[in-house]
């Protein structure tokens, strides 16, 4: 009987376990939370095939904010009556922060496996302010006290923001400190989110590195104080100012539940309050015309480093203004215009001390001595409004003599160097009383000017064509030939002019080849050819019968000249001499 | 061809020569007027004679002079240096140039130290403008001819001597054009200005707003760089550069 009550038992489990496949639920870890605590959510799937359900997707759950999950699997093993089943967990946890007290539903969570939609139920919670967390035990340093120690977790853990002054001036800087408050064993610390100061010019004074504690008593307690930043605060605008909240992650250690637990750490998000000031705006009454700016309490010093100069010679001039205030904002002081000196643009230089508010600005004038004489540098107001007294104050720097010298002057021009009592005696010259009224023409803006350039380069082209031509001559052998017989005719004429003068009967010879030469070049046939065929050439030519006749004459005698030298007196040969001269101008007077 | 050429020198001479009585009557009243030391009177007739669109060096040396004598160094030098951009050796004008120069407030530099940058600058002045274009041409036409030589003399003939007579020659000319170039674009160049009212700031910008740069007097030469409704970026000689405005000064123009 008890053998068969456990089959039936083992069937409709195993029919339970086939039918529902896959199961889906959904928990928290509490359901009455603080609003400063931390809320697990936990989503878990089982079944045989868990690992193929895609991860589930959150809805949007209002009033808490998802700071982020992790994810787990386990799986198990059974064996009953020799078949093997085998389950698969997988969860994932969800940290979840209420943003808001009151009650609040998280929504059903569903997953689709194979077709199907397997929803878990919604989940009621309760959010109240404060913590329902136990508070983690406070550092057994401080002396737990047990009549004064509160276990709420806002009393023992806490930032405060402290001014040191709410009601100020715009411009006025405002110090403040976050400083941390503690009766806890600090494992970590971290920043929130970077605060907007909106309405604030902000400087950076303090930021720690790492966690250092005092202790410090408060309301009756001692904490571990931590300082956790100081800043400056320049107001920008005028009214109310809210000094916004420090946020603060502290990674807190808890209890050690037994001697091999170190105990773990549990992070509490915390936050200051937010501070507000109250900004005033800087009275209009009063305000001086040369008001820089400046607000805070201001000092000015001036210095030079030399008061005895050359001309030329240039020197320093330092404006300081040093004390508390907003140092990096305001305008200098303008410089009065001095004249016959010379200031270079200024090097300005703010040193400002670690608590941002006071310092020392600097400006360093380059001057330069440009004249002869006495001279002064005036003092130098500077105007600025004092927080303290709450008017407008204006303070002096003192003012300098300056006794320049002569000097080289070569660098920076002196008119009082090149006065005119050195130039005495000389004047300027006299006008021009007579001269030529007339436009003075340039030649280079003249088209005539460059027409003449371009006549005298076309001379190029044109002898180019002229010596081509030249050349084509030369090419021809004829003409060439009857050049030639021009300089063999002035050879032997002038030979025979030279025999003429020493009544030498060597002029025949020479008369008769020059002649010869020239009647063969001329009537182009070979030269050397007997007078026989210069004369059959000659009368081809159909030449005047005068010229043929004075040429025969020539000829023979010429040739009785050579055969019977004698009978030839000088007479005869000046005679001969104008012969032959006729003939060879006759002869070149015709065309041939 | 020759006749051309000769008829078109001819005409370019006598094109330059007009002969105006008037104006030179009016010149003459001038002189006299100045002689009597009525300067503001010479002024008004030489001024007149401007007018007519004359240029001339020494017109305009005289209203230098006139300027001076009334006092307005700034004018004076405007016109001894328009005097000079005409004729750029008009000694006169040089001297009476450099003495006016001495009553500005401010030192100005009228000569430079270095011997090669004076003998150039010397020989920049004495030569003018059309001296370097007459020398320019006369060069040109001689290698020309030298050109022309060798293309129907020396045609198969050595041509070292006369070709390396016509580089030399043509290296010369290149040097006289860029001369007379340059002479030429200084010559046109208006970019030089005198300041004329008492005083001028120059600021770092073409406004009052921006910071002021120096403060030139009366009579400063300077350059002009770039102009932008009403204010000028001038150069000085000493490298100073900013921003004035346009009306204290007057640019050396023909």
């Amino acid at each position: 009987m008890k053998k068969l009550f456990f089959l039936v038992l083992l069937s409709i489990t195993a029919q339970f376990l086939f039918a529902q496949e896959i199961k889906i639920d959904a928990y928290v870890d509490k359901s009455k939370i603080g609003i400063q605590d931390y809320l697990k959510l936990t989503i878990e799937i089982s079944g045989e095939n868990a690992n193929d359900v895609k991860t589930p997707a959150l809805p949007e759950i209002k009033n808490f904010k998802n700071l982020g999950s992790s994810s787990s699997s386990s799986s198990s093993y059974s064996i009953i009556n020799g078949k093997m089943t085998s389950e698969v967990t997988k969860s994932y946890t969800y940290t979840l922060q209420p943003q808001k007290t009151g009650n609040f539903i998280i929504p059903p969570i569903s997953i689709t496996y194979k077709k199907q939609v397997i929803t878990t139920d919604p989940i009621h919670l309760k959010v109240i302010a404060g913590s329902t967390e136990p508070a983690p035990p406070t550092s057994r340093k401080l002396g737990s006290n047990k009549t004064q120690n509160s276990s709420d977790l806002s009393e023992n853990l806490f930032v405060i923001t402290k001014v040191d002054k709410k009601n100020v001036f715009k411009e006025e800087p405002v110090t403040v400190n976050y400083i941390l408050y503690t009766r806890y064993e600090v494992v970590n610390l971290s920043f929130g989110s970077e605060p907007n100061f909106k309405g604030f010019w902000k400087e950076d004074v303090f930021i720690p590195e790492n966690i250092n504690f005092s202790t410090e008593k408060y309301n009756g307690m001692i904490y571990n104080v931590m300082l956790m930043r100081t800043i400056t605060l320049f107001p920008t605008t005028s009214g109310k100012l809210s000094i916004p909240p420090l946020e603060l992650q502290v990674d807190i250690r808890t209890q050690s539940r037994s001697f091999f637990d170190f105990g773990s750490s549990k992070r509490y998000p915390i936050k200051s309050k937010p501070v507000t000031i109250n900004v005033k705006e800087i009275p209009e009454e009063n305000k001086p015309m040369n008001f820089s700016g400046a607000v805070g309490k201001f000092k000015i010093s001036s210095s030079i480093n030399k008061t005895e100069l050359k001309v030329g010679d240039s020197f320093t001039y330092t404006l300081k203004i040093s004390g508390s205030g907003n140092l990096k904002q305001f305008d200098i002081p303008t410089l009065p215009d001095i004249k016959h000196l010379r200031f270079l643009d200024p090097e300005i230089s703010t040193k400002i001390n670690k608590n941002k508010i006071s310092g020392t600005k600097s400006i360093k004038y380059l001057v330069i001595a440009q004249e002869k004489g006495a001279f002064s540098i005036p003092s130098i107001d500077f105007t600025y409004f004092d927080t303290s007294e709450k008017r407008y104050v204006t303070k002096s720097s003192r003012s300098y003599e300056l006794d320049i010298q002569e000097g080289d002057g070569i660098y920076i021009p002196s008119s009082t160097a090149q006065s005119t009592v050195t130039m005495e005696g000389s004047d300027i010259g006299f006008i021009i009383k007579k001269t030529d009224l007339k436009n003075n023409l340039i030649f280079l803006n003249s088209f005539v000017y460059w027409f003449i350039w371009f006549i005298i380069f076309l001379l190029i082209p044109i002898s180019l064509v002229y010596s081509n031509e030249q050349r084509k001559l030369a090419g021809n052998i004829d003409y060439l030939r009857q050049k030639k017989a021009n300089k063999i005719l002035k050879k032997y004429l002038k030979q025979a002019s030279q025999n003429v003068d020493e009544s030498n009967l060597e002029f025949y010879t020479a008369a008769q080849i020059g002649l010869g030469s020239f009647l063969a070049d001329k009537l182009k046939i070979a030269r050397g050819s007997s007078t026989e065929q210069l004369f059959s050439e000659i009368e081809k030519r159909n030449f005047p019968d005068s010229i043929v006749q004075n040429i025969k004459e020539l000829f023979e005698k010429c040739n009785q000249a050579r055969f019977m030298p004698g009978g030839f007196s000088k007479e005869n040969i000046i005679n001969d001499h104008k012969l032959l001269r006729n003939i060879v101008t006759d002869i070149l007077k015709l065309k041939i | 061809m020759k006749n051309i050429i000769l008829i078109l020198i001819c005409s370019m001479i006598t094109s330059g020569i007009f002969a105006n009585t008037q104006i030179d009557d009016v010149f003459e009243d001038a002189v006299i007027s100045f002689e009597e030391k009525d300067y503001s009177k010479s002024l008004d007739r030489f001024k007149s004679i401007e007018n007519e669109g004359i240029i001339s060096a020494d017109l305009f040396y005289n209203i230098g002079n006139c300027y001076f004598r009334l006092n307005e160094v700034g004018r004076s030098i405007l016109y001894f240096k328009k005097a000079l951009k005409v004729r750029s050796n008009h000694e006169a004008a040089r001297r009476n140039l450099k003495y006016a120069l001495t009553f500005t407030k401010d030192k100005q530099e009228t000569g430079s130290e270095d011997v090669i940058k004076s003998f150039w600058e010397k020989a920049f002045e004495t030569l003018s403008i059309n001296l370097l274009a007459l020398i320019s041409i006369i060069l040109f036409s001689m290698i020309i001819l030298l050109i022309v030589l060798m293309i129907i003399r020396y045609h198969n003939r050595e041509k070292t001597v006369p070709a390396f007579i016509t580089v030399v020659l043509t290296v010369f000319l290149l040097l006289f054009l860029i001369l007379c170039f340059l002479k030429w674009k200084e010559y046109h160049n208006e970019d030089e200005a005198v300041l004329l009212s008492a005083s001028a700031i120059g600021f770092s910008g073409p406004s009052e707003d921006f910071t002021r740069v120096f403060t030139i007097h009366e009579g400063m030469i300077f350059h002009i760089e770039r102009e932008e409704s009403g204010w000028c970026l001038i150069k000085l000689s000493n490298g100073l550069g900013g921003w004035i405005e346009t009306d204290t000064f007057e640019r050396i123009k023909l």
